[in-house]
């Protein structure tokens, strides 16, 4: 029931994430800036466009926004439960996890290249380059969680950290969670790796994918985007509210605040940190892999 | 009873007030005399010490052991005085010319003489140390202050050789460092404790309980360390550039002694790994290993090398090759190594004096345009012929003796392939040294350059050490022997 | 204490991979002062007989020269040379990265194969010492500027510090005096060396000075 809670309200309330990040960097640069629903509102306006098609593509380039958001929900439903009920999932369902969010990116990524647009080929190109970095640091991240908690799955993850793991191995939890942090920033488009409000396509990595993309179909990636967001964002929450212990309702309510924090936390690397050169970019990621194998050598070490 | 020990602070001492002498004095021509007159005045000096341990046996030891001198540091600090003499005496004259014109201003030589007896300072702290700390602490001396000796001249090449030398050894006494500390931790089973635990002596002493594990990798980082320092391969590559960018007095010194200083660290710890390890050759083996390749590196390159004083920088590393070979084999081939760093001192030295006046007199190090010196010049041309010939182990010379006691210590031991692969190095550099070499002595050439007049000194110091070259080889006489076995007798680990 | 002690190794380690994926030159300089810095806490972190006058200078001269000092004449070692401000390595940054991983998995099996006696309470303070000095060795051997030759120099050397503290119980100070000393006269002559470097060509790259081979 309480996982069925978060699961929900994070269906609901994912575009208001992006709606916290938005005007925390209004909030840096002075400004007031876009209502908090401001992501509704243009999803609800997508939603009433029609749709225009282009007539170089395929039957591919029609079902990937849909694929693409069914496949991102299932992952939020394997994710969202995890920190209030330990039985959910199984026995190595972070690969599963990876896998989804694999997937979701390869439909992405076919219908860019569907297109025959050549900017949308180089941002599929840029968006398997970064996904081919951002996934070992992910994986060896998970690595490091199963050996602290002992469990294979996100539940049993969660569930077996406790504040006696945080004080043995709170170094490596925090490594990991810093390495979660610059695969969300990538994965999520975000500054340092690529600027949202840019607009030149050879810059871009995420928007330049779906330029084709118009009317209800853009509406869905949008929506699948900020539930992305929402899905990694609640990995790192997680982590950190296992620190905190307590029943699942104090969970329940510690977790808005959480979001909340990482919502202002993006928004805060945004506004201080200019946006890397693109050929730059590889070696952050590169470095949040190094910070992943740098937390699983100190779990081994911290506990033998 | 004389206390000959309070001889051995002075020694120290001596350098350092005529390194300060030197950086006040007036002229080029005034630092370059008090260079001479210096460091023969050391060396006599030295020669007190030297003798009564060379001869009685018993060390002599100072300040609660911290100043140790025994057979083996004895006979590397008599090879130290030779060489360093020879070079002092030899620098006047080298510098005669750039002194008339004025390339040598008063404050580069102001610079080069400070350092020169710096570093004789700083090599015998080495050998006197009986505290391997106090000893790291010399070679990482040494090393700071012969650097600027190799651009007493500044030009790209010198600059060049005087980084790289100084980037490797650094990295290297940075390694030999940690050897130490290992070393030091590795007295953690037994009883000794404090300062003790970096004494020669007391690790020695207590050599049986030591932490294997610990000491064995200290070793290894002793002998990268002190190895890259001692220009072993693959760790030589700051080697030719240094000796051949340097002034001959300075490459004589830096191949004829600061090469022996760093192998002397490593030889320093063997007896102590060989007793923790239980004397089953763990120390020796990679000593033979190392000198094997370092003395089929320097094979390869004698062979390609057209330049005369890379080509006697590379024989170095031969030779250093041969000592840690000798040490290696232990017994008769740790006589024959001691026997070597002699024979091989006096004749590298007399080899890169030679060389440098024909190269100066030529305006070239390529051997190929470097012919009838012995025409041009009987003194200088005669001197790099026998060095040269000595060096590559021919027949009268010491260094033939030595070479062959190694070898059959390498057969008695039933080392074949060591004996093998060293029989094959000895040819390759015999056949590529030679090559250059006929030509270089008897092929006439027109117009003959001009040299400067050798003075009485210097027939002096060209013709005493080749013939005590010679002599060496042809009979030894029997307090040179002890040495070398009291020496070896050290490294065999005997107290 | 232990807590204290362990956060200062892994933000070493971290200061090791910044250093590694760095392309500024004066963003090294910056990062190796701050590792000088952490570095020079150590003994102080690691005082649980007692804060004596002897661990306190120690700790206070390594703050001062690592931290202050060197970075100091580094800077100006830049600035008189006029060099270029980009690190210009042989191996590129990701790859250097990769090695800094490898380096630490390799520090970590060593210590395992080692077991070291420990004098410190930390179960990575010889693993991280030991990484620390095989990434030194790298930036020497795989950056081009000799600034950066010399930073890794000084990584190394932090290394070797660091690992001193861990497994020496007592070696004198004198010991631990000449190290500094030498370190300090190290990269004095370094700084002149570069200068005068500089002078004869007006850059410091030292893969240019690559005439003498054979």
């Amino acid at each position: 029931m309480p996982g069925l809670i978060l699961f929900l309200s994070g269906l609901l309330l994912a575009p208001l994430l992006l709606g916290v990040t938005v005007r925390t960097k209004a909030a840096f640069a002075g400004r007031r800036g876009a209502p908090l629903f401001q992501q509704y509102h243009d999803l609800v306006k997508l939603l009433r466009r029609g749709q225009v098609m282009s007539g170089t593509t395929t039957f591919l380039f029609r079902v990937a926004p849909s694929l693409a958001l069914v496949v991102t929900v299932s992952a939020a439903a394997l994710v969202a439960p995890s920190i209030v009920s330990p039985g959910w999932g199984f026995p190595g369902d972070f690969v599963f996890l990876l896998c989804l969010l694999g997937l979701a990116r390869f439909f992405t990524v076919s219908s860019a290249l569907d297109t025959g647009s050549s900017f949308e080929g180089m941002g599929a190109s840029r968006e398997v380059l970064y996904s081919a970095l951002s996934e070992p640091a992910l994986l060896i991240g998970f690595g490091v969680l199963v050996r602290v908690s002992g469990e294979m799955s996100l539940g049993g993850m969660y569930g077996g950290l406790g504040s006696g793991e945080w004080l043995s191995a709170g170094t490596a939890l925090c490594l990991v969670a810093v390495s979660f942090f610059i695969v969300l920033l990538a994965e999520n488009s975000r500054i340092p790796f690529d600027d949202p409000n840019t607009h030149l396509e050879l810059t871009m990595v995420h928007e330049v994918m779906v330029l084709d993309n118009s009317g209800p179909d853009f509406a869905l990636i949008t929506y699948g985007a900020a539930l992305k967001l929402w899905v990694f964002a609640s990995l790192i929450v997680n982590l950190f509210l296992t620190a905190l212990g307590g029943s699942s309702f104090q969970y329940i309510a510690w977790f808005p605040a959480g979001m909340l924090l990482v919502g202002v936390l993006v928004g805060t690397v945004e506004s201080v940190m200019a946006r890397l050169s693109l050929l730059k970019t590889p070696h952050l990621l590169a470095g949040a892999g190094a910070i992943s194998v740098l937390a699983f050598i100190l779990s081994t070490r911290f506990l033998q | 009873m004389i206390p000959f020990a309070l001889l051995l602070p002075l020694l120290v001492g001596l350098p350092v007030l005529l390194s300060l002498a030197s950086l006040a004095g007036r002229s080029p021509a005034a630092i370059l005399r008090l260079c001479a007159v210096g460091t023969v005045a050391v060396s006599l000096l030295a020669a007190v010490p030297v003798a009564v341990v060379l001869a009685g046996g018993e060390p002599l030891v100072m300040l609660g052991d911290w100043i140790r001198l025994d057979a083996l540091s004895a006979l590397h600090m008599m090879v130290l005085c030779i060489v360093y003499s020879l070079g002092a005496l030899h620098s006047p004259g080298y510098f005669a010319d750039e002194v008339r014109k004025n390339t040598l201003d008063t404050a580069a030589a102001r610079r080069y003489g400070g350092l020169w007896f710096g570093s004789l300072s700083a090599m015998l702290v080495v050998l006197l140390s009986n505290n391997m700390g106090v000893m790291w602490v010399g070679i990482e001396a040494t090393t700071l202050l012969t650097a600027f000796l190799i651009c007493v001249h500044v030009t790209p090449g010198s600059l060049e050789a005087m980084w790289k030398y100084l980037l490797m050894c650094s990295v290297g006494v940075a390694m030999a460092f940690t050897g130490t500390l290992l070393l030091s931790a590795s007295t953690g089973p037994t009883a000794v404790h404090g300062n003790e635990s970096l004494l020669w002596t007391s690790l020695m002493a207590s050599a049986g309980g030591l932490n294997v594990t610990l000491v064995k990798a200290g070793f290894i980082f002793m002998v990268i360390g002190y190895g890259t320092k001692a220009g072993l391969a693959p760790m030589h590559n700051w080697l030719p550039d240094a000796h051949s960018q340097a002034p001959a007095p300075v490459s004589a010194i830096f191949s004829g002694f600061l090469l022996n200083a760093s192998l002397y660290c490593i030889l320093r710890t063997l007896p102590i790994v060989e007793a923790a390890t239980g004397g089953q050759g763990w120390g020796r083996e990679i000593l033979i290993a190392a000198g094997l390749l370092s003395i089929l590196t320097a094979a390869a390159f004698i062979v390609v090398q057209r330049d005369l004083k890379r080509l006697l920088a590379y024989s170095s590393l031969e030779h250093m090759g041969i000592i840690a070979l000798g040490a290696g084999l232990g017994g008769a081939g740790a006589f024959a190594a001691m026997f070597h760093m002699l024979s091989h001192s006096l004749g590298k030295s007399t080899a890169f004096l030679s060389a440098g006046r024909i190269i100066k007199a030529y305006g070239t190090n390529d051997m190929r345009r470097l012919t009838g010196t012995l025409a041009a010049s009987p003194l200088w041309g005669a001197g790099l012929l026998s060095g040269i010939l000595g060096l590559v182990g021919t027949a009268p010379f010491a260094i033939f003796f030595s070479e062959f006691m190694i070898l059959r210590a390498a057969v008695d031991s039933g080392e074949w392939v060591t004996a093998v692969l060293f029989l094959l190095g000895m040819c390759i550099v015999f056949a590529g040294a030679l090559r250059f070499l006929l030509p270089m002595v008897w092929k006439p050439r027109d117009p003959k350059p001009v040299f400067p007049k050798a003075t009485v000194l210097e027939h002096f110091i060209v013709i005493l050490p080749l013939s005590a070259l010679l002599l060496l080889g042809v009979l030894m006489p029997g307090f040179l022997t002890k040495a070398f076995a009291s020496a070896a007798a050290v490294l065999g680990g005997a107290q | 204490m232990t807590a204290y002690l362990d956060i200062i190794l892994v933000a070493l380690i971290l200061s090791d991979f910044i250093l590694l994926g760095s392309g500024r030159l004066g963003n090294c300089i910056r990062i190796a002062a701050w590792q000088g810095i952490m570095v020079g806490l150590l003994p102080i972190a690691t005082a649980d007989a007692g804060f004596s006058f002897r661990i306190a200078a120690l700790g206070i001269a390594v703050v001062v020269l690592k931290g202050f000092v060197f970075p100091r004449l580094l800077n100006r070692a830049i600035r008189e040379s006029a060099s270029s401000r980009e690190v210009k390595p042989f191996v590129g940054y990701t790859t250097s990265l990769l090695a800094g991983v490898l380096a630490l998995s390799a520090s970590f099996w060593l210590d395992g194969r080692l077991s070291f006696p420990l004098h410190l309470e930390s179960a990575i303070v010889v693993p991280v010492s030991l990484s620390m000095m095989f990434t030194g060795l790298f930036l020497v051997v795989a950056r081009r500027t000799a600034v950066n030759q010399v930073i890794g120099y000084l990584v190394l050397e932090n290394g070797i510090y660091a690992l001193s503290l861990a497994i020496v119980r007592d070696v004198p100070f004198l010991v631990e005096l000449g190290v500094l000393m030498d370190m300090f006269v190290a990269v004095f002559v370094m700084g002149i060396a570069i200068y005068r470097i500089n002078m004869e060509f007006d850059h410091m790259d030292s893969n240019r000075l690559a005439k003498l081979r054979g």
